[in-house]
């Protein structure tokens, strides 16, 4: 192990190449996981920080916020459910925003609320009145502005910020039910909806009452009218959610795959070379085990040290990106990285094992 | 030379499984291209493969259609615009239907029979031109969007029937249907029957002869307020989604293709160092370097060529055996580009190897021990 670690120590030229690779695929994985996690909240936020455990759909929207719609008379019924302690309507529009001194729209999504989601303060008591969401800083927006919504250019005060509530990679404005029903009539003709009427509903069950429970009896109730899910349903439900997940972690797999690679074929390289050397440790009593130890060593010292070279270039890079791209590095992204990495190139390293175990002491005499 | 081919041919096994799985990871790059390719298609062909060649969005729409409304006037203000040749309301939402027993989220063009908007790729049936008729695309026919068969909104009370198909024609990689204009309208009230109103999600323009898109666009841009005119192709390169599809899978291929470099470039590293007594003793015997190279690279050349064919082959596979919701074509193009990228890659790969070659000293053959020499 000290041999190892001095050779390192006194020969980091010859890891150079593999210290490179494993920096630029530090850096690549950093990149895709924070933009992936930023992608995955940015569209996500609104769904994940609802106060209800359940949320309710019409049955022929398909899980789609925009297209269902939950009328005065089937939010009675769902409010009638055992197990159901409260229940608040939701609704949403999608619209472009005149930023007050910016020439380029903001993408927004209005929502209309009752229950007040997480991080969320009550509805506003003036109509017209927002909370915005923090991310649509990058767009210029400020609190105490107006902004004019959609083609018509309905006017919102922003009141203040909030976090982590956008909706579909839309900044996240948050407004009483009545501002939403307004901008609705405004800038969606084809979307207004009776009043009363709400797109979603968001139902918090009743201490000790199963979810999945309340969820089969809310749709029994309404006759079918209904499509009730948990919140975590809901989430993935969201038009690209599964498959942004699984294109993304498909590249984050292949990524640990290309490190194992890169890993194994430089330290097959590297035995090749010291096949010599090795074969005088055997003759001086170094068993393989420990030979081996020192490949994996050195490649797990490599690794851990070219982690921290690609995190701090990610750490740059992600204030280098135009605020608009929605990268969010996060610790439990960075552990995920260096523990995948970790195991890659002990993996890799460890493909060594055969040629070193095959080294013959003999051989270092002649 | 002889003797690079002759070593290939002793050591058909280790060259064999190299080749293998360069062939994989080239398989790989080709078959992303190729689905990349197609899921674009799927994304924008309905735009792409529509007889406007001009679009114009609600200057809020951030240049996307599904976010796009147009006042009721503004049609016929884009009409009167010089150089417009037709111009038609064109509407498109997303609404779910009952097709084959099944709910099915489907996009749904609306545009007038006759006017700009219209698919362009029908092969069979005819286009629709009465209320209640539909277009489908060809990809779904098998989902019951086949002609003959009747779909009907979720929420019941609005229903078409498909009188012709039309390919590469999907929008968000979901069933489309071409619709009359009134027929849209009708199918969005029946979606939502509180909605006061059904507008254009767009105009729909086709230049009068002689006038080009990007004039007419720019007309358009000047004399129409809260507007924003675009290309057709504009449209599509700007449609939600198609930006971070093409730089997700730029990140894939590119990745791949380093890979592909890089593991040409390891072997024949290993294969260099393994052989450097028997290349010493080759120099030392008189062999220039410039021979030993050449080898090298035709040893590489043979290599990924074995490796290309079999990569072709396998994506022909693919292709053969593509589902029908989304049918893969080689865009031989394409595939040009990124095989020529990787073998220039690939060359730098054996870079390594190269200079290893040339840092060969043949006195070595007699001074040092591991070459056979003595101290």
């Amino acid at each position: 192990m000290r041999i190892a670690l001095t050779e390192l120590r006194r020969r980091p030229g010859r890891f150079a190449p593999a210290g490179i690779a494993l920096v630029l695929l530090t850096l690549l994985l950093l990149v895709l996981g924070g933009l992936l996690d930023g992608l995955y909240n940015g569209s996500t936020g609104a769904l994940r920080a609802q106060p209800g455990e359940l949320l309710t759909y019409s049955s022929d929207a398909k899980l789609s916020v925009i297209r269902s719609r939950i009328d005065p008379a089937t939010i009675a019924e769902v409010k009638q459910v055992p197990g159901v302690e409260q229940v608040g309507g939701l609704g949403a529009a999608l619209l472009g925003a005149q930023v007050p001194g910016q020439s380029d729209d903001a993408s927004v999504a209005l929502f209309g609320y009752e229950l007040a989601p997480t991080g969320v303060p009550s509805p506003p008591q003036h109509d017209g009145d927002v909370y915005a969401d923090r991310s649509l800083k990058a767009y210029g927006v400020k609190p105490g502005q107006t902004l004019l919504l959609g083609p018509n250019h309905y006017p919102v005060q922003v009141l203040g910020w909030v976090d982590d509530v956008n909706f579909l990679l839309q900044g996240g404005l948050w407004g009483n039910a009545d501002t939403w029903r307004a901008v609705l009539a405004s800038a969606r003709p084809d979307a207004v909806l009776a009043p009363g009427t709400f797109q979603v509903l968001t139902v918090a069950t009743a201490a000790g009452a199963d979810p999945v429970e309340v969820a089969a009896a809310i749709d029994v109730a309404t006759g079918g009218a209904t499509r009730t899910v948990t919140r975590a349903q809901a989430v993935n439900s969201l038009p690209g959610i599964e498959e942004q997940q699984s294109t993304f972690n498909s590249i984050i797999y292949t990524t640990f795959f290309v490190a194992a690679l890169v890993v194994a074929l430089f330290f097959a390289l590297l035995t090749l070379e010291r096949i010599g050397m090795y074969a005088v440790f055997k003759a001086m009593g170094a068993s393989s085990r420990q030979i081996f130890l020192q490949v994996v060593s050195q490649a797990v010292v490599i690794t851990l040290i070219s982690f921290v070279v690609g995190a701090l270039l990610a750490l740059a890079a992600s204030f280098a990106i135009p605020p608009q791209v929605p990268i969010q590095l996060t610790a439990g992204r960075g552990a995920e990285v260096v523990v995948g990495l970790i195991v890659m190139s002990a993996i890799g390293s460890a493909l060594s094992l055969r040629r070193v175990v095959k080294v013959d002491p003999a051989s270092a005499i002649g | 030379m002889l003797l690079a081919s002759r070593e290939i041919r002793r050591s058909r096994l280790r060259f064999g499984l190299l080749a293998g799985a360069i062939g994989l990871l080239i398989f790989l790059v080709f078959f992303q291209q190729t689905l990349l390719s197609s899921l674009l298609n799927s994304f924008t062909g309905a735009l792409q493969n529509q007889s406007a060649t001009v679009l114009v969005y609600g200057a809020d729409a951030r240049k996307s259609l599904e976010g796009s409304i147009l006042g009721p006037d503004v049609v016929a203000a884009v009409a009167a615009v010089d150089g417009v040749g037709q111009a038609g309301p064109l509407g498109e939402s997303t609404l779910t239907f009952v097709a084959d027993g099944q709910q099915v989220d489907v996009a749904v063009f609306g545009a007038e029979p006759g006017q700009p908007g219209q698919p362009t790729k029908l092969i069979e049936g005819r286009l629709a031109t009465a209320p209640g008729e539909a277009v489908a695309s060809s990809e779904d026919k098998a989902k019951g969007f086949a002609i003959g068969d009747t779909v009907t909104t979720a929420s019941g009370g609005a229903s078409v029937t498909i009188v012709g198909l039309t390919k590469q024609s999907q929008f968000s990689v979901q069933p489309t249907l071409f619709v009359p204009f009134d027929t849209y309208a009708t199918l969005k009230k029946a979606s939502n029957p509180d909605a006061v109103a059904v507008l254009p999600s767009a105009v729909a323009v086709i230049p009068a002869e002689g006038v080009s898109a990007e004039t007419v666009a720019a007309s358009i841009n000047v004399s129409v307020p809260g507007v924003e005119a675009l290309t057709r192709s504009e449209a599509v390169a700007s449609a939600p989604g198609v930006a971070s599809v093409q730089s997700s899978f730029a990140i894939v291929l590119a990745l791949a293709i380093a890979v592909v470099a890089l593991v040409t470039g390891f072997f024949f590293l290993i294969l260099t160092v393994q052989k450097t007594a028997s290349l010493t003793l080759l120099r030392a015997v008189g062999a220039p370097a410039g021979y030993l190279i050449r080898g090298l690279l035709q040893q590489v050349a043979l290599v990924l060529g074995a490796a290309l064919v079999f990569a072709v082959l396998l994506l022909q596979a693919a292709v053969a055996g593509s589902s029908a919701g989304l049918p893969l074509t080689i865009e031989p193009g394409a595939l040009l580009a990124s095989t020529l990228i990787i073998l220039v890659l690939s060359m730098l790969g054996v870079a390594f190897s190269i200079w290893r070659v040339l840092r060969i000293e043949p006195v070595h053959a007699v001074t040092r021990p591991l070459m056979g020499g003595a101290e």
